[in-house]
């Protein structure tokens, strides 16, 4: 990771603050995150995590500092922004809408219409969705046989695989996934995290956010370790193990 | 699952799809349609004039002055809400547009012209309702329940207030108009019959009903996914009051006036709900189609117009209706049960 440093930051924020009323959530964040690189974000309940995510994701609208996309300093009001701006959130269980098709819910959204008139007045295409959502997994790895079965009749790891394919084949720049492991058994897990090394090569930056401190090791380039709204340690993963990362997070070692 | 399969278990869809007979057989709108036709062959033994013409003119009509209501409310509950205020929307609307157009009327000008403004006026009023449960919806942050019966009884206040408790206006000629039409099929029905069915399509077909459905399966996932979830709710809930106003239109040309008492008395909104429910749509929301919800409304309109056929006391009828919609929600755990066994 010695070559990034000449590379343009494909997400960079500069000194972010948020407060929640008289709450600091973000106290002067700043970090740069490059293309093709996995960088986990790791810290207590309560140490901006979630906070972090939700201004990336434009759910959130910080009180200062700068958030720049592939260069261009952006400033959006809603998720809306942030999505054209080329960044996927997987939130953390609430990805999909459970009642809908696997392929309606990958073209959430970004419905795609007929075409001539029909598609003017608002008609959707759902043959073509269904295709193309199952080229879409397929692309990062998962292979579904009927994409017209409702998210509601597949299992959690089945359910999270979609959620983050879905990510995958529309993120640009940066896919945010909060807790994707979460409630998972350690062999969906696995799929999890090969999905994720898929992403990678496909050039995207992933931030990955998570409490399972061995899958942040085994899958992350970098680790960006939050205290109390604050960025305390920013490095590559190799120089972590579990237990110095645990103190990094509970500031227990310093 | 420690097969030494080449597909990991989370890349592959689980479970097989439900046998297709056992689909079939716990569809609801399968099993409704055989009720309606069990029900229109009972009625029909029972009373031999049931299958006259005539009986099949009056269940059209009747149904037509509870589809459009009983539509509104499959929007509104699939999106994960409720609207208790179509029937005093109805009440209202009918007993305004009655006062409003009676001059047209009393100086004779053309009847076309008469209905089409009252229809204009319609829209404007019960698209007003609905947008004042929509304004306490998403700007004052009421649960649609409380808020929607807020606006229920505002209406029905109203509507007293206005009419003095008598029927508005008077209109024979709409009175006549509405019993023209080819064969038992009146113009009245056909067009509201016509709306339903572009409304159909709107539900099941376009982008605006994907956004439906997505709300209410999963508002955050909605929102998350860059629908204005609030502009889309406000446009459920004004279409359901204009949906409402059409209808105390549909009851004003059928009576030739406006009455208070239309669509409050007879619990219309409850019975639109009861119509969606029966339907097979899940009151969370994210659930719910069309067919079953035109199927729900011809099952109440048979049941409710056959029974006063067969001499049963329309005291009943509530009864009726009762237990039909506890038969549908019995279905309905049914199928839930089925679709997680498998």
């Amino acid at each position: 990771m010695t070559t990034t440093e000449t590379r343009q930051p494909v997400l960079e924020l500069r000194h972010v603050n948020l407060h929640y009323g008289s709450v600091e959530a973000l106290h002067d964040v700043s970090f740069s995150a490059y293309a093709g690189e996995v960088i986990g974000l790791v810290g207590d309940n309560g140490a901006g995590k979630s906070s972090l995510i939700k201004t990336i994701s434009g759910v959130n609208v910080p009180d200062s500092g700068e958030i720049l996309v592939d260069g261009t300093r952006r400033h959006w009001r809603s998720p809306h922004d942030s999505m054209a701006a080329g960044i996927e959130t997987l939130y953390q269980d609430s990805g999909l809408a459970p009642d809908l098709s696997i392929g309606s819910n990958v073209f959430l959204g970004r419905e795609k219409r007929r075409r001539g008139l029909l598609g003017r007045l608002g008609f959707v295409d759902q043959t073509s969705m269904e295709h193309e959502a199952l080229e879409h997994l397929a692309r990062v790895g998962i292979t579904i046989p009927e994409t017209n079965r409702t998210v509601s009749e597949l299992s959690g790891g089945q359910r999270q695989a979609v959620a983050i394919g879905r990510a995958i084949a529309w993120a640009r720049h940066v896919i945010i996934l909060d807790e994707p492991t979460n409630h998972l058994g350690a062999r969906q897990s696995a799929e999890v995290l090969k999905v994720i090394t898929s992403a990678r090569e496909h050039g995207l930056c992933v931030l990955f956010i998570s409490h399972t401190l061995p899958h942040v090791l085994e899958v992350t380039d970098r680790i960006i370790v939050l205290r109390l709204g604050r960025v305390v340690r920013d490095a590559p993963t190799k120089e972590f193990t579990v237990e110095s990362l645990l103190g990094a997070i509970t500031g227990l070692n310093e | 699952m420690s097969t030494s399969s080449e597909r990991p278990e989370s890349a592959v869809a689980g479970a097989p799809a439900p046998s297709r007979l056992r689909r079939v057989v716990t569809n609801q709108q399968f099993v409704l349609f055989l009720v309606l036709l069990a029900l229109i062959v009972f009625f029909g033994i029972r009373n031999s004039l049931f299958f006259r013409t005539g009986e099949f003119s009056n269940l059209l009509t009747d149904f037509s002055g509870l589809v459009l209501i009983a539509i509104a409310e499959t929007f509104v509950i699939t999106a994960g809400g409720i609207d208790l205020a179509v029937g005093s929307t109805t009440a209202v609307t009918g007993v305004i547009v009655a006062g409003w157009i009676q001059p047209l009327v009393t100086h004779n000008v053309n009847q076309a012209v008469v209905l089409l403004v009252g229809t204009a006026a319609a829209i404007v009023i019960g698209g007003l309702a609905g947008g004042f449960s929509a304004l306490l919806i998403t700007v004052f942050d009421l649960v649609p329940f409380v808020a929607t019966l807020v606006t229920y009884s505002v209406g029905a206040g109203l509507a007293l207030v206005i009419s003095h408790g008598a029927p508005v206006g008077y209109n024979p000629s709409a009175i006549y108009w509405s019993a023209s039409g080819v064969g038992m099929v009146t113009w009245l029905v056909a067009i509201v019959l016509l709306v339903a069915i572009v409304l159909g399509v709107v539900l099941h077909l376009t982008v605006y009903g994907r956004y439906n459905f997505a709300i209410g399966s999963n508002e955050f996932a909605a929102r998350a996914a860059g629908i204005n979830v609030r502009r889309h709710l406000v446009s459920v809930y004004v279409l359901a009051g204009i949906l409402a106003g059409l209808t105390g239109m549909f009851f004003y040309i059928r009576s030739g006036s406006g009455a208070a008492t239309t669509g409050v008395t007879n619990s219309a909104n409850l019975v639109a709900i009861a119509a969606v429910v029966i339907g097979g749509a899940s009151l969370v929301g994210g659930v719910g189609r069309w067919a079953g919800t035109m199927l729900g409304a011809a099952v109440l309109t048979v049941v409710s117009d056959g029974l006063i056929f067969i001499n049963v006391p329309p005291t009943w009828i509530q009864v009726v209706v009762g237990a039909l919609i506890a038969l549908a929600a019995l279905l309905q755990s049914f199928r839930r049960r089925s679709r997680r066994m498998t």
